[in-house]
């Protein structure tokens, strides 16, 4: 699975704002990455740097300030602010150039034609630019609003063609029509319904707080269905025992309440909801954080399993980078809103390039008490390591696979340090 | 062998619920070495908070400790009654809590939660002092008469007579101890109050020096008039000494500097300053600044000056009320008002003392032999069983008061085995026949109910409520705990007993001299809040915070995650503890916070010499941390030993386990996750407690408890497979691999 390179999910300079007094809070900032079929995309950074609102703005939690997110190469998310702020820039610049050249005006007025060309030369620069920022506004306002409706349609549309067949076969055959119809009633219903994201779930960290405390099991892993508009009860309770099973818990507990059962038990719970939904991805936001180190064990190991026998690509969010190391394909580490790093997690332990990385992977306790005495904690202090008055840093590939947040400068060092 | 600080013994906890008795603490029997970290590990509902929360006395209410023993400095923790707990509670035994958030007070500022404690103990420690004085006073003239008595009725002739003379002037010689002491103490307030004064001094200075250097609005005018009251404050003329034209001329230039000042600020700047809107905040001028600078230093080399004694002092200047030392250097001053009161006084005054002390251990030696009696009888009584209340009490007052007569009054060195033990004995007593009167109702109501349920079922019904097990100790068991409250008191006395001939009194009578003029000192001794806030930033420094004096004033919500866990360090420090509890310190923080606390906990415990029990779930912390470590598994330690003997070579299949389910950095093949869950404590197991998921569980392991096997000196594991029959099994591979590459990677043993 791993040398598939369909591309399921892509994350395009993803940026979320809060609103926080006048300012901005940046949490997520110019974000970029992919996700590709089956794999096991590792998310870590320290508390506060902007994973969980990564993930939670994949989902569509929240309205995503600017970037665009794709799914199956559909666009199911995209923020304006980059688009207004290159019309807001635009006009700036614009002014000042329109100023300047008045001032010359005034100075040699013999220049009058020349200047005046100028001028409306300016305008329809910055006419056109603001047309061109304003399109692409439209559309992403459209593909926010639309994306489901569009998913449903195409959904409508095979089921369309896959019944008139069906239809065409049963013809003559009254009782037979009839049945068809009804089906094919209630299964339009239900891709009327659907939307594209619910193909994305999410697990949650805390299992005690995600589990509404006044609902049965049964009631929390069906919820999606019923949302999803399928109305047979037997049906429902059918697929909640089959995944009750599949996450292994046992018929019975269906009928219990959350506070009955073990962290790890709820967290299971948690995974049953989500998988239910037959998605193609999960988000797993620290799922293991909150449980026991038995647990744990027994919670990765439930999510390897389920990856393999349902095909699961897995965003996985965690701050244990051993964790991490040992679950995922690929790994990319966040700092204050920013990715520093990304690579295989081979690639990552074994030639971590960015200093952020390195204090990070020195942090990691080990069990093993002569090697952590001699351990040396590498500290990290953005504004000792990096100068970057002069040359700006961005995301780049400095070995095929391994991105490092850096300036040309140090992309030169690392390039030289990997050899 | 190192110093012993905490030993735990045989303790059991269990814990009174609706569904029945809990045994979240099973018998386990652990001691904690001066100086070293003993990590305490298991899956949550292992007993392991539990048992810490017994060492510092803060069980749940529905916990009962059934028996055991907890010693610390002779005391059983277990048995000594609250208001002697209340003492060593953060005191000595500080604990660090799991969640920061919710250990901090969310509505007071940092620096009020840090000194609350330093503040209200200074006060009940001056209180203390002063009665504690007083108290021994009274005993020490009560037994220098009963010495001199019996000399001059027993002793030979030249001593009766020298005795006869003295005994007239026993109450005068204590009269002056008392009156010198209270002159001393009077001096040493003054010199106090002006050196506080001084701390306080400084401490105004750098705020204002501080705040100055980062451009922040501050007033010149307002710290300069602070700074005379506390240079006004400062004239105690021992203190300053000969400094004193020094003090004048700054005052004279303050207040040339305030005037100045003054002149400065225009009719719109005050009335700016006035409306409150904008506070007129002109550039600080330089001289202010260099002015302090200057009084800084004067005042720091003023506290650097060699101090005074006031004990002899205190005598001089009561013998002699027009002398003034104050200006003879400290040295010679001491040196001479030691001469003085040497020969004045205090030698005969040391000769009656030493009668004294000499009579009263000889007395208190006799009373522990007539003590050790009682007390053996008391046994033999107790163990006989079948004793009625009556007698029970009466036996109790007796054998309580043998051992409270036995306790030397002039002792120095607190005795709290006998000191808490008639408390203890009580306590015990009534809890016998509480059990006693208890356990028969207990018996009916239980089958009462299991009569009820089982007709209910037997007609068909459905029953959806279980009967309550019944909760009963045996009077036996009972009994036993008793005895071994009164065993401990017999073998203390018996060992003091046998050392009775290494006494030695001379050393004895200085202690007493010391500890009189400890507790005399300890009245004066205030704590300003402008020094406790001095202290408390000393902490913040010491325990890592940046800029801990804007800190200082900010909120718990101001504070992130490894912060608000370093000022929970920082309170627990306040108190200069023995023994810090870390309980699951670093669960909440993420790795590189983590990482920085562990490195802090491991810097203090060096700096301060501190014993450390540290609970956690993650054996990957503790590597770092432990010398050693205690496995626990439902209520027991299953495998003790020291850290290179769990992680090199591990012998219990839980440790197993809780090792193979963690992923380390090499690792690729599936993690062997521990099957099910840990059992239920209200019907434990008969056997070994892991066996249900343990996959090389044999027959016995569901049969027997297994006892705990001798690995080496050190490491000890409560499993079977160590039995000379069992079969031999295979550690699981990831487990041997991983200690083989451990061994690559470069630590040799």
């Amino acid at each position: 699975m791993m040398n598939n390179n369909e591309v399921l999910l892509k994350v395009d300079h993803l940026c979320q704002y809060f609103r926080m007094g006048h300012k901005d809070l940046k949490a997520v900032d110019d974000v970029s990455f992919e996700v590709k079929k089956g794999e096991v995309f590792g998310l870590v950074g320290e508390s506060g740097c902007g994973k969980t609102t990564t993930g939670r703005s994949i989902i569509k939690l929240y309205d995503i300030t600017s970037g665009n997110i794709y799914f199956k190469g559909q666009r199911v998310g995209a923020g304006t602010r980059s688009y207004k702020d290159a019309i807001k820039t635009a006009q700036k610049k614009a002014a000042a150039d329109i100023k300047t050249l008045r001032r010359e005006l005034k100075e040699n007025p013999d220049k009058e034609t020349e200047i005046k060309a100028k001028i409306t030369q300016i305008n329809d620069d910055l006419n056109k630019i603001v047309e061109e920022n304003r399109a692409l506004i439209r559309a992403a306002n459209a593909d926010n609003r639309n994306v489901d409706k569009m998913h449903a349609d195409g959904l409508l549309q095979s089921l369309e063609t896959e019944y008139k067949e069906k239809f065409a076969q049963a013809e003559g055959d009254e009782a037979a029509t009839k049945a068809l119809k009804k089906e094919y009633a209630s299964r339009c219903r239900i891709a009327k319904k659907s939307k594209l994201i619910t193909q994305i779930q999410m697990i949650f960290q805390d299992p005690i707080a995600s589990l509404d405390p006044r609902m049965t099991v049964r009631d929390i892993i069906a919820e999606g269905l019923i949302i999803n508009g399928i109305r047979d009860k037997e049906y429902i309770n059918q697929k909640v025992y089959e995944i009750l099973e599949v996450v292994g818990l046992v018929r019975e507990h269906a009928d219990r309440y959350p506070h009955e059962f073990s962290g790890g038990q709820r967290q299971r719970i948690g995974i049953a909801r989500a998988i239910i939904m037959q998605p193609e991805m999960i988000i797993a936001d620290e799922p293991i954080s909150a449980l026991d180190v038995s647990i744990q064990a027994q919670v990765i190991n439930l999510l390897n399993d389920l990856r393999e026998r349902l095909g699961l690509t897995i965003l996985f969010i965690a701050h244990d980078l051993s964790v991490v190391k040992y679950f995922s394909d690929r790994i990319g580490v966040m700092y204050f809103g920013k990715m520093v790093e990304l690579a295989t997690s081979e690639e990552l332990f074994k030639n971590p390039l960015h200093p952020y990385t390195k204090s990070l992977l020195s942090a990691i306790p080990l069990p093993d008490p002569h090697y952590e005495k001699q351990r040396k904690r590498i500290t990290y202090n953005p504004i000792a390591e990096h100068d970057y008055s002069v040359n700006l840093p961005s995301l780049r590939e400095v070995a095929p696979g391994h991105f490092v947040y850096c300036n040309d400068e140090e992309e030169e060092k690392y390039k030289q340090q990997l050899q | 062998m190192m110093e012993k600080k905490l030993e735990v013994k045989n303790l059991v906890v269990s814990f009174r619920t609706q569904a029945g008795k809990v045994q979240a603490v099973r018998d386990i029997s652990f001691n904690l070495y001066k100086g070293e970290t003993l990590a305490i590990v298991g899956e949550s509902g292992s007993g392991k908070s539990v048992t810490s929360k017994a060492v510092i006395g803060i069980s749940a209410a529905n916990a009962i400790i059934e028996s055991g023993e907890i010693l610390y400095d002779g005391q059983d923790l277990v048995r000594i009654p609250e208001e002697e707990m209340h003492k060593l509670r953060g005191d000595k035994i500080a604990m660090i809590f799991q969640d920061p958030l919710s250990a901090l007070d969310p509505i007071m500022r940092i620096g009020r939660q840090i000194t609350e404690a330093m503040l209200l103990k200074n006060k009940a420690n001056r209180k203390e002092g002063r009665a504690a004085f007083n108290k021994m006073l009274a005993q020490l003239s009560e037994k220098m008469t009963a010495a001199l008595t019996e000399k001059k009725t027993i002793g030979s002739v030249e001593d009766a007579e020298k005795a006869t003379a003295y005994l007239e002037k026993v109450s005068e010689y204590i009269r002056t101890f008392d009156g010198f002491n209270i002159k001393a103490i009077s001096l040493e307030n003054g010199y106090n109050n002006a050196k506080n004064a001084a701390e306080e001094l400084i401490s105004i200075i750098d705020d204002f020096l501080f705040l100055a250097e980062k451009k922040q609005k501050v007033d010149g005018v307002i710290t300069l008039k602070s700074i005379v009251r506390k240079l006004q404050a400062m004239q105690d003329k021992y203190f300053v000494g000969k400094y004193t034209d020094d003090l004048n001329a700054y005052l004279v230039r303050i207040n040339e500097a305030i005037s100045e000042e003054k002149a400065k600020t225009t009719l719109g700047d005050t009335i700016k300053g006035l409306v409150g809107r904008k506070k007129a905040v002109a550039e600080v001028s330089q001289t202010i600044i260099q002015l302090c600078g200057e009084i800084k230093n004067t005042v720091t080399e003023m506290l650097a000056q060699p101090a005074y004694n006031f004990f002899r002092i205190g005598y001089y200047v009561y013998k002699n009320p027009e002398a003034d030392l104050s200006q003879m250097p400290a040295d010679e001053a001491n040196e001479m008002a030691y001469k003085f009161l040497m020969e004045d006084y205090m030698n005969d005054f040391m000769a009656l003392e030493k009668d004294a002390v000499a009579y009263a251990a000889a007395q208190a030696l006799d009373n522990k032999k007539a003590a050790v009696a009682a007390l053996e009888e008391a046994v033999a009584f107790f163990k006989k069983g079948g004793f009625a209340a009556s007698d029970a009490a009466t036996a109790c007052k007796n054998v309580s008061k043998a051992v409270l007569d036995a306790i030397n009054p002039l002792d120095v060195v607190k005795d709290n085995v006998a000191y808490t033990f008639s408390g203890a004995l009580d306590r015990e007593v009534e809890k016998y026949f509480f059990y006693l009167k208890n356990n028969p109702k207990e018996e009916a109501r239980f089958a009462r109910q299991t009569a009820k349920r089982e007709a209910l079922l037997a007609k068909g019904k459905k029953v959806d409520w279980k009967v309550v097990p019944k909760f009963i100790v045996e009077p036996e068991k009972q009994i036993e705990s008793i005895v071994s409250v009164l065993d401990r008191v017999i073998t203390k006395f018996k060992a003091d007993i046998e050392n009775a001939d290494s006494v030695d009194v001379d050393k004895r009578c200085v202690e007493l001299i010391d500890y009189l003029k400890e507790k005399a000192s300890q009245v004066v001794y205030k704590l300003t809040k402008r020094i406790a806030k001095e202290k408390a930033i000393k902490l913040m420094e010491e325990v890592g915070i940046p800029e801990p004096r804007i800190r200082y004033n900010q909120y718990p919500f101001e504070f992130s995650g490894g912060m608000r866990q370093r000022i929970v360090i920082a309170i627990a420090l306040s108190a200069n503890p023995d023994i810090l509890i870390c309980d699951e310190p670093t669960t909440a923080l993420d790795v590189t916070i983590q990482a920085q606390i562990l490195e802090l906990i491991n810097k203090l415990k060096k700096e301060r010499d501190l014993s450390i029990i540290f609970i956690t779930h993650d054996l990957g912390v503790v590597a770092n941390m432990a010398d050693r470590i205690a496995v626990m598994y439902a209520g027991k330690i299953v495998e003790y030993g020291t850290a290179d003997d769990i992680f090199y070579d591990p012998r219990h299949p839980y440790t197993w386990a809780l090792l193979s389910s963690m992923p380390d950095l090499d690792t690729n093949e599936k993690l062997d996750a521990i099957p099910g869950t840990p059992p239920n404590m209200i019907y434990p197991p008969v056997g070994d407690a892991f066996a249900e998921r343990n996959k090389y569980a044999m027959q016995i392991d569901f049969e027997m408890q297994p006892p705990m096997f001798e690995v080496s000196p050190t490491h000890y594991a409560a499993t079977w497979l160590l039995h000379p029959n069992a079969e031999k099994v295979e550690i699981p591979p990831i487990i041997t691999e991983r200690i083989k590459r451990m061994n690559e990677r470069g630590g040799e043993k």
